[in-house]
């Protein structure tokens, strides 16, 4: 129960604040799908890549595997 | 990032945004600036084999599709050059910009730096950047790839030549305990390698391609399968041995590799060689780790909760993907959707606050009128300008019966250029809008947007490609482009002016859901969901929850698996949104996305839940083995019963002197033709217990390949380093059991090594049985139009894409019911699960296209072509006073069109791609002297 | 992806957008015939990868190996209509299948030269018939095959071949005649001569629509018309 208490706390100290945004950082697969899913629960969101694009090492790969579709 | 201060709910991160000196506003990503640049680099995308220059896009599919310039640039380094500047027609170069330091707050961090693929130049062996013919797997998937340095050819370093001899060698910077290595299995590379393989093959049919490899780790949903495609190519070995790659030939520059054979060390020539290198942690993690002021493990990955690998060490940042550990998509995208439901569990009540809606005018209504067209034709700088005659396919358009107005633009996406469109519109009163430019899949948006602006339709525009169609395709053929232009605005008008207005549909979401599955899968799902502030309906078939978790003890890492469970079940009963039903049976579900109505029953009462999203948990269960004398002695058991006898502290344990493990019993065979997934470690985890009980206690465990995949490779090395024996059996020859007359348990297996026959006497024989899909999990799939894949297990939307999705709208799938896994992934998987229920529960509606099929009732015979066609099950008989009735339900159409190519009637239309309207466009694609005749016939209709 | 790369390939080609290939309808193809194109690409997403959970493309398979066979039967080359499968970022294929189309259309020559007076007809009793066609796919042709060659083996079959002559090209041609009909009065050998087969074989089809009511012999113009 210790979880508990500590995400009831947690969860009073954020109700408390004013931020609701979220940074993700990463723009490869999982930072996309995070991204997207967060705002189409209504987040805003900062995604935060280094590449000049997003899209990670997958946009790097030519297929992906078991299913040999097409990576990009 | 630059650093992280503050809390939870209240984090302030410093950025540092990198000059790209481009201003983002003004680029289009015509790329003139790139011919013109005269700095040649090596392409960075590209694993630096091709070439790029010092401005240019990052890759042909790049989001932003605008360029960069980096630090090769001449201007930036000795301010000289600056030709970019000049032919930028649209002043979108911007020398003077400079870094710049933002300060952003945010509530939660999602960490999803991804990984570091491994650089074989920190250790001399691999001879990676010292013979020219040795590269990584990762150059090798540039080389692969259509738009990779060589338009996908595949070439070697050293002279360009197609490579005919490849060879692959495995676990380059893995499972390797040596300075410069790692220690942990990359989970991913066997089966990428594979696929390499596959793709060489359908490259050049005749290509010879080994692969040398230790374990062959094909332990994912579907691996197996396509380890034996891969096996079964001609041309192809697979040879189990450790290599040295030792020399060069000066002459041919192929690659000489030394391995181990029954008979020998042999040396072999190959024209390429590819090492296939696995996964580091991100670069930069150590200084990110000290930033955002949370902890790393051991091997430098994020440190997580033990049963919650998405919390970091500090509250409020989560993290998805391969920075938990070497894992493959799938996983980064259901952590991915976990680490947003986590985050939503903290920030629930700003949710939604924080978007802002668009407000459109209202709609005008123009179906009756007489059709007026504007045509927009787009330069799109010089992409199109500088190969297709812009005016004349103007001046063409404008002669096309009911345009009114037609005209160039610079560029028709940038935000000048449609807002001009929407203000023509009101001006002209145009009722159809035609955009001549570039492709619907980046545009349309912006487009449709331009007619909503002005009051019209959305989908009375219509986009004509003549830049991704034409001019970027005929570049050197100016007239034929042009001429090719006009054929395809004429075609566009066709379709244009048959164009009808059309609505999308909303519907309400119920904001409940119901879990069908109490595991540990399921349980977590529903939580989760709760304590986002959703109603959950959790129904189990037991009368108890916890699944077969209830039977686990501890995990390989020394977690304890039962006191986690209590905590979980304690804090499912406790929270006041989950309603928990047991003893359940699902009578039957009916409804669609956001509105289901399911009927379960338990202990004599029925009750019905109305519920928005559906997520399967049904789980996994342990293969009752028939073979091995199980059942017949009570020394053979399953790693499950040893397990539950180990926790019970079954003192007779401590007696055995010898004690035997078989592997795959039950999996990778004909009948189940996949890896469980979890048996190897489970062994490893009995066995190591059983060491501890009595440490000279002699165990063997018999297996094919060891397949303790990412950190759990750690264990494997205890417990070969603590003496247990692994000992490797063929399937063609698996090891046997037998009872001697004296009443001894005999297992006899081929010992590869040694090559005899080893008989050991043992004590206890533990069999790692397969993991299986439980009983009637069809009827369970059927209910709730779900599909179940070939080994039983469900079957989700798209492999990589949508892991914990059904095809099915607002019905999702998690834990082993998925595929086996291990504790901790059936978690991640099952926040994964409920992530992605959020992004349908948080909305009041959803929205469904307007591009449906339709049924005319009056045409529609009753035959129910469309019906057997639609696996989303859109479209069903209803009853009207003229009979049974096909009727399409719009939300649950997805607009592929196939209902209405089997409709002998022609009684069922995709809206938008009516057969008059692509018919419309056959016709206007013929040759010009003809179309004047058919334009009448075209409006008049 | 043949775009974004800049790949150049041949300008003899129009395409026309639809969401899925399932949506790519028998009607269609003989439309673009009787419209004067002079051949048909089908691009479809690799079979198994439908972007739909339909999986459309197999139908799509289906609908050009049977145009193959209607359009020998009309003493048209089959290799006009043709279905590649590819990836959305197969763009160096798409113009290799393309292109390599292309040459085979320009070695077989326009289809305008080789039309008979009749092919005009031939390709609207064509349209008139997808109806009908797609019953029969529904009733007779129905198959749960996965690989395009299992499909081209189904369709070599000959008792495949024999369905397909006797449920769906007899009909063609009984449809053409009624077409001819529509408009003047022909005799049987009349009939032969348009619709080019032998008299004998024009018989079996003119009786089978007189038994069906559809046509009638007028003694006075010793020729056919259809009732009213």
């Amino acid at each position: 129960m210790a979880k508990v208490i500590e995400l009831r706390q947690l969860h009073r100290l954020v109700t408390g604040k004013k931020y609701g945004d979220v940074m993700v950082l990463g723009g490869g697969i999982s930072g996309i799908q995070a991204s997207l899913d967060l705002a189409n629960q209504g987040f805003k969101v900062y995604l935060v890549e280094r590449a000049p694009s997003i899209g990670g090492h997958m946009a790097q790969l030519d297929k992906t595997f078991p299913t040999n579709e097409c990576s990009t | 990032m630059e650093g992280v201060s503050g809390e939870v709910g209240d984090f302030k991160v410093t950025l540092l945004k990198k000059a790209r000196y481009i201003r983002e506003d003004k680029c289009t990503g015509c790329t003139t600036c790139v011919e013109y640049c005269p700095v040649m680099v090596p392409d960075p995308f590209n694993q630096e084999i091709g070439k790029s220059k010092a401005v240019h896009i990052y890759f042909s599919q790049a989001i932003p599709l605008i360029t960069y310039i980096d630090q090769s640039c001449l201007y930036l380094k000795e301010k000289k050059c600056g030709i970019c500047e000049t032919v930028c027609e649209n002043d979108a170069i911007d020398f003077r910009q400079k870094d710049q330091l933002d300060q952003i707050n945010v509530g939660a961090i999602i960490l999803a730096p991804g990984f570091e693929p491994y650089d074989p130049r920190v250790v001399t062996e691999y001879k990676y950047g010292i013979f020219g013919n040795v590269v990584t797997s990762m150059d090798f998937e540039r080389l692969l790839s259509s738009t990779g340095p060589y338009e996908g050819e595949i070439r070697r370093p050293s002279d360009q030549r197609h490579p005919h001899k490849i060879a692959w060698v495995q676990c380059v910077g893995s499972r390797r305990v040596t300075p410069g290595n790692n220690s942990y299995c990359s989970a991913v590379c066997c089966t990428y390698t594979q696929k390499q393989v596959i793709l060489t093959k359908d490259h050049d049919s005749s290509a010879e391609c080994t692969v040398f490899h230790n374990d062959i780790r094909s332990y994912g949903k579907d691996f197996e399968r396509f380890y034996e495609r891969a096996k079964n190519l001609s041309g192809i070995r697979f040879i189990r041995s450790y290599v040295t790659i030792s020399r060069e030939d000066p002459v041919t520059k192929n690659v000489f590799i030394r391995y181990a054979t029954p008979n020998g060390v042999v040396e072999e020539d190959f024209d390429l060689v590819v090492l296939s290198v696995g996964l580091n942690p991100p670069k930069y993690s150590k200084e990110l780790a000290q930033k955002l002021g949370i902890e790393l493990e051991e091997h430098g990955f994020s440190k997580t909760e033990p049963f919650n690998l998405i919390q970091t060490s500090r509250p409020g940042v989560f993290v998805s993907g391969t920075f938990q550990g070497p894992t493959d998509i799938p996983e980064s995208v259901f952590t991915a959707s976990g680490a947003v439901s986590q985050t939503g569990q903290l920030l629930k009540h700003r949710k939604g606050k924080l978007a802002t809606e668009r407000v459109y005018p209202e709609e005008k209504e123009v179906a009756k009128e007489e059709p007026k067209v504007g045509v927009f034709v787009c330069h799109c700088g010089a992409n199109i300008g500088r190969v297709v005659n812009v005016p004349e396919v103007v001046e063409y358009a404008s002669k096309l019966p009911h345009v009114v107005h037609a005209q160039e633009q610079l560029f028709s996406c940038s935000t000048d250029s449609a807002k001009q469109i929407t203000d023509v519109i009101k001006e002209k009163g145009l009722n159809r809008v035609i955009v001549a430019a570039c492709t619907p899949r980046t545009h349309e948006p912006t487009f449709r947007d331009s007619l909503r602006e002005a009051g019209l339709n959305q989908y009375f525009f219509e986009f004509a490609n003549i830049r991704e169609h034409c001019s970027w395709v005929h570049s050197m053929e100016k007239e034929e482009a042009t001429k090719k232009a006009k054929d395809l605005v004429r075609m566009s008008w066709a379709r244009a002016v048959r164009l009808e207005p059309l609505g999308e549909y909303e519907l309400q979401v119920n904001k409940t859901a119901l879990v069908v599955g109490g595991g540990v899968a399921g349980m977590t799902t529903a939580l989760s969901l709760a304590k986002q502030g959703h109603e959950v309906y959790l129904v189990e078939r037991e009368k108890e929850l916890g699944g077969i978790v209830r039977r686990l003890h501890y995990t390989l890492e020394g977690l304890d698996v039962q006191g986690f469970l209590r905590d979980l079940i304690k804090e499912v009963y406790a929270h006041p949104l989950v309603h928990v039903i047991t003893n359940a049976r699902i009578l039957n579900a009916t409804g669609y996305v956001g509105n289901f109505v399911t009927r379960v029953q338990s202990d004599g009462f029925v009750k019905e839940i109305k519920h928005g999203a559906t997520i399967l948990a049904t789980g996994a269960t342990e293969y009752r083995p028939k073979e091995y004398l199980y059942g017949q002695d009570p020394r053979v058991m399953t790693n499950l019963e040893l397990e539950e006898r180990l926790a019970k502290g079954d003192e007779s344990l401590k007696d055995l002197n010898t004690v035997v493990m078989i592997q795959c019993v039950g999996s990778r065979n004909e009948e189940r033709n996949y890896c469980s997934r979890i048996c190897c470690s489970q062994s490893i985890k009995n066995a190591l217990k059983l060491k501890e009980l009595r440490p000279d206690v002699d165990i063997y465990i018999l297996f094919r390949d060891i397949r303790t995949y990412g950190f759990r490779e750690d264990y494997y090395r205890l417990a070969s380093d603590k003496g247990i024996r692994f000992i490797r059996y063929e399937p063609q020859s698996p090891p046997l059991v037998g009872v001697t007359d004296e009443g001894t348990l005999r297992v006899t297996v081929e010992d590869e090594i040694l090559g005899n026959q080893l008989e050991i006497d043992t004590d206890l024989l533990s069999l790692a049985v397969a993991v299986v899909a439980p009983e009637g999990v069809e009827e369970t799939a059927l209910k709730f139009n779900a599909t179940v894949g070939l080994d039983n297990f469900y079957k989700e939307a798209h492999v990589k894409l949508r892991p914990v999705d059904f095809g099915t709208d607002g019905v999702f799938v998690c834990g082993s019911a998925h595929y086996p896994k291990h504790i901790q992934e059936v978690i991640n998987q099952a926040y994964g699960a409920a992530g992605r229920a959020m992004t349908l529960l948080s909305k009041e509606t959803v929205t469904a296209s307007g591009a449906v099929a339709l049924v005319d009732q009056n045409a529609c015979i009753s035959c129910g072509a469309c019906i057997t066609v639609c696996n989303y099950g859109a479209i069903s008989f209803e009853e009207t006073p003229k009979g049974k009735k096909a009727r399409v339900n719009p939300v649950l159409c997805k607009g592929d069109g196939l209902c209405t190519t089997k409709c002998p009637t022609g009684a069922v239309q995709l809206q938008h791609f009516k057969d008059g309207q692509i018919m419309a466009q056959l016709d206007a694609a013929k040759g010009e002297t003809d179309i004047l005749a058919e334009l009448d016939r075209a409006v008049g209709e | 992806m043949a775009g974004v790369s800049r790949l150049q390939y041949t300008n003899e080609i129009r395409l026309i957008r639809v969401m899925c290939t399932g949506k790519v309808d028998l009607s269609y193809i003989f439309r673009a015939f009787s419209n004067g194109m002079d051949g048909v690409f089908v691009g479809a997403c690799r079979l198994g990868e439908c972007n739909y959970i339909t999986h459309g493309n197999y139908s799509a398979l289906k609908n050009v190996l049977i145009a193959k066979q209607i359009l020998e039967h009309m003493g048209i080359e089959p290799e006009r209509v043709t279905i590649k499968f590819m990836n959305s970022s197969d763009g160096q294929k798409f113009v290799e299948y393309v292109n390599k189309f292309t040459e085979t259309i320009r070695r077989l020559g326009p289809l305008g030269e080789k039309r008979g007076k009749n092919l005009d007809k031939k390709f609207e009793a064509a349209q008139r018939i997808v109806p009908y066609v797609r019953l029969v796919e529904r009733e007779r042709l129905r198959t749960d095959l996965k690989t395009e060659e299992d499909h081209i083996k189904y369709f070599q079959r000959e008792d495949t071949k024999r369905l397909i002559r006797e449920l769906i090209v007899d009909r063609l041609i009984m449809s053409e005649i009624v077409g001819l009909l529509r408009e003047k009065i022909l005799s049987t050998n009349q009939i032969a001569d348009e619709v080019g087969l032998g008299s004998s074989e024009v018989a079996k089809y003119v009786n089978y629509l007189s038994r069906q009511g559809l046509i009638t012999y007028q003694e006075p113009v010793r020729g056919y018309t259809l009732v009213q």
